[in-house]
């Protein structure tokens, strides 16, 4: 129905345009299998490659937002057999009032030959049959293995990787349960103390019953009735649980993170915002100002959102708030911050001004008019094209089904992702859309809402796994004509994984790259663990800086290009 | 009936509203809501009124309590200045930012979540205002024009602990208190 609807639009607008020309720009919705003209070409194997099972949510017609709300996915190397495998959160079906099927996630190795297996069973990592929001991995036990925190509607569950193949929960043990609906989280280590901490966002404070109750009731320009909020119901709480021994204790309030506005919170990102050595939590809230809590170094956090510049966008107005990307977006060497949005406002990108301070410069980098049409969710700040600058890949999908009966206001539930090409600081408009010639991937239309990137194919560049609603997760495996690139795969004194906080910088050719090791980014999801640097036409990197969780590095210099460069804590 | 009210109660009622009720002035036309009724909806109206007019005193008071705390950081920040000392100046400076990004946002984060009730539950102090784009939602007292320039403030205070100069920090503590002296006497 809605792709029916998508084409009465394009006959619409045939009549507006000349023939040939439109012919031409609608080439990727007639014909998805012709070779992109551009260098990007993304081409979803996620069928071929055995990433089938469907994310369910909710009911058809979307009556409350939880139905709409998605899930996030991961990319960790849980057997460490050096190739990554992924995880992806599922939701519960509903009929009306009742529960017909409660998703499974679902947890997939990669074999030897690049296909995946689904080891869901075989692992123990099925979600417990709650409602899934997303999977956080980090090794919180520091046994060397990664574990995977999957936040819920409801309870969640801690996945300890016991090494042996397979998971326990162990969320009630150490005390992360924390019922209630959990969206968002980021683990660090907020005390210094060598341990890992965990900040997890809250939606909504509603019931299950609520929930199955809830009636799309909220009019929509006097055209259909459609889910009521996040305006009407009342924000949850977020929470922030300190490491103490391996047991988690609530210390919110103490920490000076008590969630004073009560904000719909989505996406956590634990990033060092103002280059002071420690780690400060950014939260994207919905239709709320955004929360930027600023570590003062003894454990306790300061919110400063504000005076930064990262709470409200240029105009002084909170934003619907999604999903979260961190990077040097500009080129300038300091971090940038990129935050998507709900439809009809743009998505906003905070340039870094230094001093941990921000200024929203969606406008002039072409990233707000790029944006300003779509629903957006996950999102990444990633190196597509290995040309040494950060795109933007920007997830999207309306929360509405009722919009596709009125396609030409407002465009349809299920929309396409966006590519955003960054063609560099001198360029005006910096970020450029090039979705339409970005491959058979980039033209799939849906209600997307996670996104991890990972090189999944360890071919050197940067490959997308999205969740979508009511669909099969895709895997758009990167075929783009891409430039030079180094990935740095760190390790702890032991060989583990990379501790979270991990700082990476390449220097070469005059410039220098900055890359961080984050478990919780995008929407709900991680992104591959392995710093990935495309460097170009470089073939030689003068020097890589790795800077560990405690503030000691480990350097190396003349490094060649296009290889895993594996550094260990302590040399 | 629904309530399973006895028939003698009902016709009990009826009777002592009847009874209770002023007799129809013979000059007056027939029907008319009596005066009694209209004296204590006066009543209640101004109290509605006074809450509302509280509401804005209310307002009026978080921004004065705040700009007096930012004065305080000010002149911190300006004898932080004066003896060199760049840590003080520093945390006067952020002290002062997050005073001027509260006179912006009216209030903290937890003032903003008492907003969102009160927007939910329909609330809207200056309703006219916002629609003509004067005002944020919810928003009491500072206008959007006004809210723009202090978030402006804000962070060019900030800014300036990399480079802190008292006469720069003067101008813009002046523009400020200039922005608030606006708000307290009406819209700008």
């Amino acid at each position: 129905m809605a792709s029916g609807r998508r084409g009465r639009r394009a006959l619409a607008l045939l009549a507006l345009w000349a023939a040939p020309v439109l012919l031409l720009h609608a080439g990727e919705g007639a014909a998805p299998e012709e070779a992109s003209p551009s260098r990007f070409r993304f081409v979803d194997v996620a069928p071929e490659l055995g990433l089938t099972r469907v994310v369910l949510a909710g009911r058809p017609g979307k009556d409350h937002l939880l139905d709409s709300a998605g899930t996030g996915a991961a990319w960790l190397d849980y057997d460490r057999d050096g190739r990554l495998d992924c995880y992806v959160v599922n939701d519960w079906r509903i009929d009306g009032d009742r529960v017909k099927e409660r998703g499974r996630n679902a947890l997939y190795r990669q074999r030897e030959d690049g296909t995946f297996e689904d080891v869901t069973d075989a692992t123990g990592t099925d979600g417990e049959g709650e409602w899934g929001a997303g999977v956080f991995v980090a090794d919180y036990d520091a046994d060397g293995w990664p574990d995977m925190l999957v936040t819920n509607f409801g309870r969640n569950v801690l996945y300890r990787n016991r090494g042996d193949g397979r998971f326990e929960n162990v969320a009630a043990r150490v005390g992360l349960e924390a019922p209630g609906w959990n969206t968002g989280a980021a683990w660090f280590d907020a005390d210094a103390d060598g341990d890992l901490d965990v900040y997890i966002a809250a939606y909504i404070d509603n019931t299950l019953e609520q929930i199955l109750a809830a009636k799309p009731t909220l009019p929509w320009r006097g055209m259909a009735m459609v889910a009521v909020g996040p305006f009407g119901l009342e924000g949850g709480s977020d929470r922030f649980f300190r490491n103490d021994g391996g047991r988690f204790v609530d210390a919110t309030v103490e920490s000076g993170m008590g969630d004073k506005g009560r904000g719909f919170g989505f996406s956590v990102r634990a990033f060092d915002f103002d280059d002071d050595g420690d780690l400060d939590v950014y939260v994207a809230n919905d239709s709320d100002p955004n929360y930027l809590y600023r570590n003062e170094g003894d454990g306790t956090f300061q919110e400063v959102a504000t005076w930064t510049g990262l709470a409200l966008d240029e105009n002084g107005a909170a934003q619907a708030s999604m999903g979260v990307a961190v990077g040097d977006a500009t080129g300038d060497g300091l971090k940038d911050v990129f935050v998507n949005h709900f439809s009809e406002d743009f998505s906003t990108l905070y340039r870094g001004l230094g001093g941990g301070l921000y200024e929203d410069v969606s406008r002039r980098t072409g990233v707000g008019p790029a944006t300003f049409t779509t629903l957006s969710w996950g999102t990444a700040l990633a190196d597509l094209d290995n040309d040494g600058d950060l795109d933007l890949a920007v997830m999207n999908g309306h929360i509405y089904p009722q919009i596709n009966e009125h396609p030409e206001l407002i465009g349809t539930y299920e929309q396409k992702n966006l590519l955003l090409e960054n063609r560099g600081p001198d360029a005006t408009p910096t970020f450029v859309d090039v979705t339409d010639a970005a491959g058979p991937g980039f033209a799939q239309v849906l209600s997307s809402r996670g996104l991890a990137v990972a090189d999944y194919d360890d071919d050197g560049d940067l490959d997308m796994l999205i969740t979508h609603l009511d669909a099969p997760p895709t895997l758009l495996r990167n075929d783009s004509r891409t430039g030079s690139w180094l990935v740095v795969v760190c390790e702890d004194e032991r060989g583990g994984i990379v501790p979270i906080g991990t700082e990476v910088r390449v220097t070469a050719g005059g410039r220098t790259w900055w890359r961080d090791v984050a478990s919780g980014d995008s929407y709900m999801s991680t992104h591959d663990p392995r710093p990935h640097f495309g460097l170009g036409s470089l073939e030689t990197v003068d020097r890589v800086e790795v800077t560990w969780p405690d503030r000691t590095k480990s350097v190396r210099t003349n490094v060649p290009a296009r290889q895993f460069l594996r550094i260990r804590k302590g040399t | 009936m629904k309530l399973g009210l006895p028939g003698w109660w009902t016709a009990s009622v009826a009777v002592a509203i009847a009874v209770a009720l002023p007799a129809p002035s013979a000059a007056g036309p027939a029907g008319g809501t009596p005066a009694e009724m209209v004296a204590t909806y006066n009543s209640l109206a101004d109290g509605i009124l006074a809450l509302k007019r509280s509401e804005e005193n209310l307002v009026k008071s978080i921004l004065a309590a705040t700009l007096a705390h930012g004065n305080v950081s000010y002149e911190r920040a300006r004898s932080a200045m004066e003896k060199g000392d760049a840590k003080a100046v520093t945390a006067a400076l952020e002290a002062l930012a997050a005073d001027v990004g509260q006179l912006a946002t009216e209030g903290d984060n937890a003032v903003g979540a008492v907003r969102k009730r009160l927007l939910e539950g329909g609330h809207h102090h200056n309703a006219a205002g916002e629609a003509q784009g004067i005002y944020d939602e919810g928003y009491v007292i500072v206008t959007r024009a006004a809210k723009a320039k202090l978030l402006e403030s804000a962070k060019a205070i900030a800014g300036m602990a990399a480079a802190p100069k008292p006469d720069a920090l003067a101008a813009e503590w002046k523009k400020i208190q200039d922005v608030v002296a606006g708000l307290m006497k009406g819209p700008q």
